[in-house]
C-alpha cells in the first residue's frame, strides 16, 4: 500500500513490527490521516506518519493501516 | 478485531453521579442534599478547567462530611464514593486543575481541537490562531512556546500536520496556521516582545545533550526551565542541525534559527561546537564531569548510496546531505553546469533548488516513479518545477558514466510501473532496450539517509531497531540504557522538525521524572490546553466568503540566482482574516447535539453543518441558518460546551456558534407589558401548533399573561 499525504486511514490491527508498542493497541480501529508518508524512498516497510482522531500524532508501521474509502 | 472501549473519565463519572443524585429524591436529608450541591459546583469547577488546587482539598473535606453523615444512608454512600474516586484517581484530578486538560477527551470544555492533538509538539492551536487574529501576536507566541521553542522555525518549514486535521478543511481549505505563526514570531521579535518565560531556580543537576538539531535544543529549552544545568555537544561549527544544513536557506534563513538559538542559550544552555560525542569527549568523561543524564538527538546524516556502477569512481558524484550541508556552511561553488539528482523526496528537491541559485544552467530530477509517487511536498515540488527544475520521471539509474575523472553522465533506463503479485504496490520495472544517457558534470544522490551510529558504538547496551534507529520507549524516549533518552532522526528515521521537536519535549519531562524518581508514564502525553480565549464575532456570510490567501513569492529571477526566502510572508491584513476563518474547535466538540435537536425534536432544520462528520463530511453552510431558523435556542440549550449561543442584544435575538453569526432576527414585544414574546418565526412556528387549542387575540401582540388577562376580560364583556 503506498500512503499518500492526506489520505484517510484506519488502523485495524496491531502490527507485527517491532515498532509497535502496547499503549497503541489504544490506536486500533481509530480512524485519522495521513500528514507524513515515508518522504524520501517510498518504502513500504517505513514508517509513516498519521494523526488520529482524538488520539494525536504517531509515526505507526504501514501494515497496521488501511485506506478509508 | 480489538474493539476500543468507550473512553472514561473519573471526573465525568464523579460529575454525573453528584448530578443524578442532586437531581433525583434518593437523598432525603437537607444537610446531605446541600453537600451534595457543594460538590458538583466544585466538581464541574474540574471538569470545565477553572478550579484552583483548593479545589481539592475542599472536595476531600465536603466528600468526607458526606461520607460521615450517617442520617442519610444515600448521601453517605455517595460520600464514601467520592472519597475513594478522589483517592484512586487524584493524579487524574490533579492533571485537570493543573493542565486544563482531559486526557480521555470526555470533559467537553477541556478537550483539545483536532489541529492541537494532530500537532506533534501538541501546541495549542486555536488559543494562538485566536490571539493572533486579535493582534495579540505576543501573546500567541508565548502560548506556542509552552510547547514548543521553535515558533518561527515551524512557521516557515512545518510540514504542518495540523492543517490536515483542520475542520476548516472539510468546508473549503484548511486555516493557514504555519503561517500565522510564522507571522506572529517575526512581529513579537521585531517590537522585541518575545521573550522566554523565567526559568526555575538551579537544581544543580547536570543533563548532557548530544546534538543541536530541534530535537536537541528542545529539550535543552525545557530542562533548563525546569531549573537543570544543560550542555550541548555538536560535532559542526554551529546549532540547529538538520535546520541548519539540511534545509536551504531559501527556504529557512540563517537569522530565524540563530534567534531562536539565542533564546534557549539565554536561560544558560551551554553549547560546544565542533565536539562530537564518542570521539572528542566520552560517556565516560562526561559521567565523572557530573552529568546524570544524557539525550542522543544526533539526526540521520548517513546517506544510503545508490549502490550502481561508478558511483565511487569519481568526485562529481555527491551524496546530497553532504552538498548541502556544504552550501549551508558557505560554499557557493557550483557542481558542475549540468547536474542530475536523483530521487522523489524533499531533499532531492532541495538539492536541485539549491543547484539552480549556485547557478547551474540545466538540473534534472531523475527519479524511478511517476509525479503522483513522488514523497516531495507538493508545494516543493510546483516551486522547483516553477524555477525550470527538469523532471525525468520513470527513470532508473543503472552507472554514472565519465572519462579522464569527470562525469560525463548518468546512464538510464526508462521503467513502466507494474503491480506484483500479493500487493496493491506499483513497482517501476527497467524497460528492456530503453537505456539512455542523461548528459551531466556532476550527479548528486539523494535517495535517502540514515542514522550515522559510529559516534554511539561506545555505548555498548544502546539498543537499535532493525531499521537501524536507536530503540526507544516512545512514551518517554528512554533508551534500553537506564539514564540515556533519545529522539528525533536518530529515533524515528529521516523525520520531521516538528517531530523532533515533540520528541524532545518528551524526553526533557521524562528525564525530569527520572532525575526525581518519579514512574514514568506507560503512553505519550496528551497536549495540554492552555487558556480558553475568547472568540471573534463574524457574521456567516463572511465565515463563508473568506478564503485562504496565497502565499506571495519572491520574483523568479532572485530565486534562480539568490538564496533569499522564496515565501515573503502574509501580510497583517491577510492574518487577521485567515485566523477568523477559524472555527474555534476547541471549543465547539462537533458533538451534533444542535443539529439533531433542530432537526429532529423541532423539526426546523436550520443547521447545515456537514463539517462535523470526520468520515463522511457532507454539505457546510453557515448562511442557510438565517433562512431558516425560528431562534428557539433550543440547539444553544443542548449544547455541552456553550458553543452555540443565543442572546438578546438590541431588539434582536442573535444565534452564534464560537462567533460565527448564524441568525439575527428581529423582537417581538408585547402591546401590553412589553415584554419579549421572541421573534416573528418563533410566533409563527408556536402558533402553528397551538393554534387548535389557543386562538389568537385578534392582531395584537401580546404575551402569554396578557393574552390570559384580555381573554378573561373579553369573557366577562361577554
Amino acid at each position: 500500500m503506498v500512503f499518500r499525504r492526506g489520505q484517510k486511514i484506519e488502523v485495524f490491527q496491531r502490527s507485527s513490527d517491532d515498532m509497535w508498542e502496547d499503549y497503541m493497541d489504544r490506536f486500533i480501529g481509530r480512524h485519522g490521516i495521513i500528514t507524513d508518508p515515508d518522504t524520501s524512498i517510498n518504502d513500504p516497510d517505513a514508517l509513516v506518519e498519521v494523526s488520529l482522531e482524538g488520539m494525536g500524532t504517531h509515526r505507526l508501521p504501514q501494515d497496521c493501516l488501511r485506506l478509508l474509502d | 478485531m480489538k474493539k476500543t472501549p468507550p473512553p472514561h473519565c473519573p471526573v465525568d463519572d464523579a460529575l454525573s453521579r453528584l448530578q443524578s443524585a442532586a437531581e433525583g429524591n434518593a437523598l432525603q436529608h437537607p444537610r446531605s442534599r446541600r453537600l451534595v450541591g457543594q460538590l458538583a459546583t466544585l466538581v464541574r469547577d474540574v471538569a470545565w478547567g477553572r478550579a484552583e488546587m483548593d479545589h481539592l482539598s475542599a472536595l476531600d473535606r465536603l466528600a468526607a462530611e458526606l461520607a460521615g453523615f450517617n442520617a442519610d444512608p444515600h448521601g453517605a454512600e455517595l460520600g464514601a464514593a467520592l472519597q475513594a474516586a478522589l483517592d484512586q484517581h487524584r493524579e487524574v484530578f490533579e492533571s485537570h486543575v493543573q493542565t486544563e486538560n482531559c486526557a480521555a477527551e470526555v470533559c467537553d470544555r477541556l478537550a483539545p481541537a483536532p489541529c492541537q492533538m494532530a500537532c506533534p509538539a501538541g501546541i495549542d492551536v486555536p488559543t494562538y490562531v485566536a490571539l493572533i487574529g486579535e493582534g495579540r501576536d505576543a501573546e500567541a507566541i508565548e502560548v506556542i512556546r509552552r510547547d514548543n521553542p521553535f515558533p518561527w522555525v515551524c512557521g516557515l518549514v512545518c510540514t504542518r500536520p495540523c492543517e490536515f486535521m483542520c475542520v476548516r478543511g472539510r468546508i473549503d481549505t484548511p486555516v493557514s496556521i504555519k503561517f500565522l505563526k510564522a507571522f506572529a514570531a517575526e512581529r513579537a521579535l521585531s517590537k522585541g516582545e518575545y521573550v522566554n518565560p523565567p526559568a526555575a531556580a538551579s537544581k544543580n543537576r547536570k543533563v548532557c545533550v548530544v546534538g543541536a538539531g530541534p530535537g536537541g535544543m528542545t529539550a535543552a529549552y525545557y530542562l533548563a526551565l525546569k531549573g537543570y544545568t544543560v550542555r550541548v555537544l555538536e560535532a559542526l561549527p554551529m546549532a540547529g542541525g538538520m535546520m541548519m544544513v539540511g534545509i536551504p536557506r531559501y527556504r529557512l534563513p540563517r537569522e530565524v534559527i540563530d534567534r531562536e538559538v539565542a533564546m534557549i542559550e539565554d536561560l544558560g544552555v551551554t553549547f560546544h561546537f565542533n565536539t562530537r560525542f564518542g570521539r572528542d569527549v566520552t560517556l565516560a568523561q562526561l559521567q565523572a564531569e557530573g552529568f546524570e543524564a544524557f539525550f542522543l538527538a544526533i539526526g540521520a546524516h548517513d546517506s544510503f548510496r545508490l549502490g550502481i556502477e561508478g558511483e565511487g569512481d569519481y568526485p562529481q558524484v555527491l551524496q546530497s546531505i553532504e552538498f548541502l550541508k556544504r552550501v549551508a556552511l558557505g560554499d557557493r561553488h557550483m557542481p558542475g553546469k549540468r547536474v542530475v539528482v536523483i530521487g522523489g523526496g524533499n531533499v532531492a528537491i532541495d538539492a536541485a533548488r539549491t543547484c539552480l541559485r549556485l547557478g547551474c544552467s540545466d538540473v534534472t530530477l531523475a527519479y524511478r516513479r511517476t509525479r503522483d509517487e513522488m514523497p516531495a511536498d507538493i508545494e516543493e515540488i510546483e516551486q522547483a518545477e516553477e524555477e525550470d527544475v527538469r523532471f525525468n520521471f520513470l527513470t532508473v539509474p543503472v552507472a554514472v558514466e565519465g572519462h579522464d575523472g569527470r562525469v560525463t553522465g548518468l546512464r538510464c533506463l526508462q521503467a513502466e510501473l507494474v503491480s506484483k503479485p500479493g500487493s496493491d504496490r506499483m513497482f517501476p520495472v527497467p524497460i528492456d532496450g530503453s537505456e539512455f544517457v542523461i548528459p551531466a558534470d556532476a550527479i548528486i544522490s539523494a535517495i535517502g539517509q540514515r542514522v550515522a551510529q559510529g559516534s554511539l558504538t561506545e555505548i555498548k547496551s544502546l539498543g537499535w531497531t532493525r531499521r537501524d534507529t536507536i530503540h526507544v520507549n516512545t512514551a518517554t524516549m528512554a533508551t534500553d540504557v537506564p539514564g540515556i533518552f533519545a529522539a528525533g532522526d536518530a529515533v524515528t528515521g529521516p523525520a520531521t522538525v516538528v517531530e523532533a521537536i515533540g520528541g524532545g519535549k518528551r524526553a526533557a519531562q521524562a528525564i525530569d521524572r527520572f532525575l526525581n524518581d518519579i514512574p514514568q508514564p506507560n503512553m505519550p502525553p496528551v497536549p495540554v490546553r492552555r487558556q480558553r480565549v475568547a472568540w471573534t464575532e463574524v457574521p456567516a456570510a463572511t465565515k463563508m466568503a473568506l478564503k485562504r490567501p496565497h502565499m506571495p513569492l519572491l520574483n523568479m529571477d532572485r530565486r534562480r540566482t539568490t538564496f533569499q526566502q522564496v515565501e515573503l510572508g502574509y501580510t497583517e491584513n491577510m492574518v487577521r482574516e485567515e485566523a477568523r476563518r477559524c472555527l474555534r474547535c476547541d471549543i465547539c466538540r462537533r458533538c451534533g447535539r444542535c443539529v439533531q435537536v433542530c432537526r429532529d425534536k423541532m423539526g426546523v432544520d436550520a443547521l447545515q453543518l456537514g463539517y462535523l462528520d470526520f468520515d463522511h463530511p457532507g454539505p457546510t453552510d453557515f448562511r442557510l441558518t438565517q433562512e431558516r431558523c425560528i431562534a428557539c435556542g433550543a440547539c444553544a440549550e443542548n449544547c455541552p460546551n456553550d458553543a452555540m449561543l443565543i442572546e438578546e442584544r438590541k431588539g434582536e435575538r442573535v444565534l452564534h456558534l464560537c462567533g460565527t453569526i448564524l441568525s439575527r432576527q428581529p423582537l417581538l414585544f408585547c402591546d401590553g407589558c412589553g415584554a419579549s414574546m421572541g421573534t416573528a418565526r418563533y410566533r409563527d412556528y408556536i402558533r402553528s401548533r397551538t393554534k387548535a387549542v389557543a386562538p389568537t387575540i385578534g392582531r395584537r401582540m401580546l404575551c402569554d399573561a396578557c393574552a390570559r388577562k384580555q381573554s378573561s376580560m373579553d369573557r366577562n364583556i361577554e
